[in-house]
C-alpha cells in the first residue's frame, strides 16, 4: 500500500470508525470519517478519494446504492463491512460493485490485508501472457495444462476452466453466483452442487492438505476465494 | 423414523385420537353427549399446547369431524341441533386461546434462556477483557511477556465472545419456526476447516486430528448451522480436555447416514450425567471453573435436532466421546463425471 491516501470510511459507530482511522493514521494515510450516506455522497463528490471502506448498516439508507453511485463515478477499491449473518446483504453488495468484505468483528490485520490485495488488483493490468503462476501452481491457457511443481496435473475441462476462473481472480471474493455464471455459464447460476463437488475435485488435486487449504478458501454462505501470496505478475 | 420426526405430535394426537374413539364408541350409552363431546376437546388441548395454530386448526377440525360418530343423525356431517354448533364454536376457540397462551410461554422461556446467557456466560469473557486492558493499562512498566500474555488473552476472549453470541444469534433463529433452514449443498469438510479458523493457531497447536472417509458425499443442510455445530463440539472437546492431548474428529457415511465425532482425552463422566449434557446450562458437576458456557452443547442438540439427526456423549477408554447422526434426507444427484 503506498502512503499518504485518502481513506474515506463510512461507518456510524464512534469507537469503530475511531479505530479504523487510528489503524490507517499509523500506517501514514490520511481519512476522512463519514457517519451516513449524505455526507459520504458529499465526500465521494469533492475529494480524490483512494479507497473507501462502508458499513452496509447506515442510519439512512441502503449501502448499495451508495455503492452503486461511487462505482459509476470512481475506479477505487471499495471494501465492505458488514455484521455477521448478512450473507444475502454482502452478495448484493458485492453484486452492486463492492471489491471485498469484512465482517463484524475483524482484526485490523485482516481488514489491512483485505485493502492491500485489493489495491494490488487496481494496479495490475491484464496480461497477455498465456501462463498464470501462482505458488507452485502455473496453467498454461493456451495449452490447456497445468503443473503443479514440475508433476502435471489432470485435470478435466470444467476442473481447468474452473481454476483458470479462480487463478485469474486471484485473493478476490467470487460469488458462488458469479462463478456458477463464469465457469459453466448463465442459467447454472443456482447448481451449487456443480460447484461444491468441481471444487472438492481440484482440492483434492492441488492443496497439499484438503482439511487446511491453503489455495481455495471457502467464505461460508457467500463463495470462494483464491489465496495467491506470491508477487503479482 | 427420522423422517416422522418433526411431525411427531401429530402421530402422538392421532393415537390419542384412536384412544378416545375407542372408549366413546364402547361406553357410548353410558357417557352421554355432553362427557364424549369433552373427551374429543382433549387432543384439541394437547395439540394446542404446541402453540401451532395450523396444527390446532387442523386437530380441531379433524376432532369436530369425528363427533358425526355420535351427534345424530350419526356418520353424516349434518347437524339439527343448534347446540351442538356452540360446542364446535367453543372447540376452536378453547384452541385459540391455548395455542396463543402457549406461544407466550414459549417465547418467554427463550428469552429467559438469553437473559441467563447474557448475565452469565458473557459476563466471564468480557471481565477477562476488562481485568487484562485494565492491568495494561494501568501497571508501568510492564514486562514484554507478560503485555503479550495479557494481549492475548484479550484476543482469546473476544474470540469467545464471539462465538458464544454468533451461537445465540443461530440458537434464536432455531427457535423460531418462521424461519426454515437454509438448505444448501454442504462439503462437511470444508465446514470443519472453516469451524476451525475459529480458533486461534495457538490455541489449536497440533492438536487436531481428522480422519475424514475418502469419497464424502455431499449433504443437504444448513451450513452455517453445521459449521456452528462443529465450532461448539470443538470447543468444548478443547475446553473438557487434558491440556496438550489429542482431539479426533472423524467423518464417515452408509447410504443413510453421516456419522460425525469428535473425541478428546479426559477423565470420564458419569453416565447419568452424560445425556444431561446437551440440556441447556447442565455443567457436569465436577467443572465449575471451566469457563465457558452452558448454552454451547444444548444448541449442539438444537441444530441435529433440525437436521432430524441425534447427538450423544459416551465415554471411551480415554476419555468422552460426542457422536453426530445426521440422515442423508436428499442425495445428490449423479454428476455426469468429464473424461481426462
Amino acid at each position: 500500500m503506498k502512503p499518504h491516501q485518502l481513506i474515506l470510511i463510512v461507518e456510524d459507530d464512534e469507537a469503530i470508525g475511531r479505530l479504523l482511522q487510528l489503524a490507517f493514521h499509523q500506517l501514514g494515510h490520511k481519512t476522512l470519517l463519514a457517519k451516513d450516506r449524505q455526507s459520504a455522497l458529499r465526500e465521494v463528490q469533492t475529494r480524490s478519494l483512494d479507497i473507501v471502506l462502508l458499513d452496509l448498516g447506515l442510519p439512512d439508507g441502503d449501502g448499495k446504492e451508495l455503492i452503486k453511485t461511487i462505482r459509476s463515478k470512481l475506479s477505487i477499491p471499495i471494501i465492505v463491512v458488514s455484521a455477521r449473518s448478512d450473507e444475502q446483504e454482502i452478495i448484493a453488495a458485492l453484486d452492486a460493485g463492492a471489491d471485498d468484505y469484512v465482517t463484524k468483528p475483524f482484526s485490523t490485520n485482516e481488514l489491512l490485508a483485505r485493502v492491500r490485495s485489493t489495491q494490488r488488483r487496481f494496479l495490475v493490468f491484464q496480461t497477455s501472457d498465456p501462463l498464470i503462476i501462482c505458488n507452485d501452481i502455473t496453467i498454461d491457457v493456451t495449452q490447456f495444462t497445468a503443473l503443479k511443481h514440475t508433476e502435471p496435473l489432470k485435470l478435466t475441462p470444467t476442473e481447468f476452466n474452473l481454476l483458470k476462473y479462480l487463478m485469474l481472480h486471484r485473493n478476490q471474493v467470487l460469488t458462488h453466483g458469479k462463478i456458477l455464471k463464469e465457469v459453466w455459464g448463465i442459467g447454472y447460476q443456482s447448481e451449487m452442487q456443480y460447484l461444491r463437488t468441481y471444487i472438492n475435485a481440484l482440492r483434492k488435486k492441488i492443496e497439499p492438505n484438503t482439511t487446511t487449504p491453503t489455495y481455495i478458501q471457502t467464505e461460508l454462505g457467500i463463495g470462494y476465494r483464491f489465496v495467491c501470496n506470491g508477487p503479482a505478475q | 423414523m427420522q423422517l416422522f420426526y418433526p411431525y411427531r405430535h401429530y402421530i402422538i394426537t392421532f393415537f390419542l385420537f384412536a384412544f378416545i374413539t375407542a372408549i366413546s364408541l364402547t361406553f357410548r350409552h353410558q357417557l352421554e353427549m355432553t362427557n364424549i363431546i369433552l373427551i374429543h376437546l382433549l387432543p384439541v388441548i394437547v395439540i394446542a399446547l404446541r402453540g401451532e395454530l395450523i396444527a390446532t386448526i387442523v386437530i380441531t377440525t379433524f376432532s369436530i369431524a369425528l363427533l358425526a360418530l355420535y351427534i345424530p343423525p350419526t356418520l353424516s356431517f349434518i347437524v339439527h341441533e343448534m347446540i351442538y354448533i356452540w360446542s364446535f364454536v367453543i372447540f376452536y376457540i378453547v384452541g385459540y386461546i391455548i395455542t396463543t397462551q402457549a406461544k407466550r410461554i414459549h417465547l418467554n422461556s427463550i428469552k429467559e434462556i438469553l437473559y441467563h446467557t447474557l448475565s452469565h456466560d458473557l459476563k466471564t469473557p468480557l471481565s477477562s477483557i476488562m481485568g487484562n486492558a485494565t492491568f495494561l493499562v494501568e501497571t508501568h512498566p510492564l514486562d514484554a511477556a507478560l503485555r503479550y500474555k495479557a494481549l492475548s488473552q484479550i484476543i482469546e476472549s473476544s474470540r469467545q465472545m464471539n462465538r458464544l453470541i454468533s451461537s445465540l444469534l443461530d440458537s434464536a433463529r432455531l427457535q423460531n419456526p418462521q424461519t426454515p433452514l437454509k438448505k444448501e449443498w454442504c462439503d462437511m469438510e470444508d465446514l470443519i476447516s472453516i469451524a476451525l479458523r475459529e480458533f486461534r493457531k495457538d490455541v489449536l497447536h497440533e492438536r487436531i486430528e481428522c480422519h475424514f472417509s475418502v469419497e464424502l458425499p455431499l449433504f443437504y443442510g444448513d451450513s452455517g448451522l453445521l459449521m456452528r455445530l462443529f465450532v461448539n463440539l470443538i470447543d468444548n472437546a478443547l475446553k473438557y480436555s487434558d491440556e496438550e492431548k489429542l482431539i479426533e474428529i472423524a467423518i464417515s457415511t452408509t447410504p443413510t447416514e453421516f456419522f460425525i465425532t469428535f473425541s478428546n482425552e479426559c477423565p470420564p463422566i458419569p453416565p447419568e450425567e452424560l445425556e444431561n449434557l446437551f440440556e441447556k446450562f447442565y455443567r457436569a458437576g465436577n467443572t465449575a471453573d471451566i469457563s465457558g458456557s452452558g448454552i454451547g452443547l444444548s444448541i449442539c442438540r438444537d441444530i441435529t435436532h433440525a437436521h432430524h439427526g441425534n447427538i450423544h456423549a459416551h465415554n471411551t477408554d480415554k476419555g468422552i466421546s460426542v457422536e453426530v447422526t445426521l440422515p442423508i434426507l436428499k442425495r445428490p444427484a449423479i454428476l455426469k463425471m468429464e473424461e481426462l
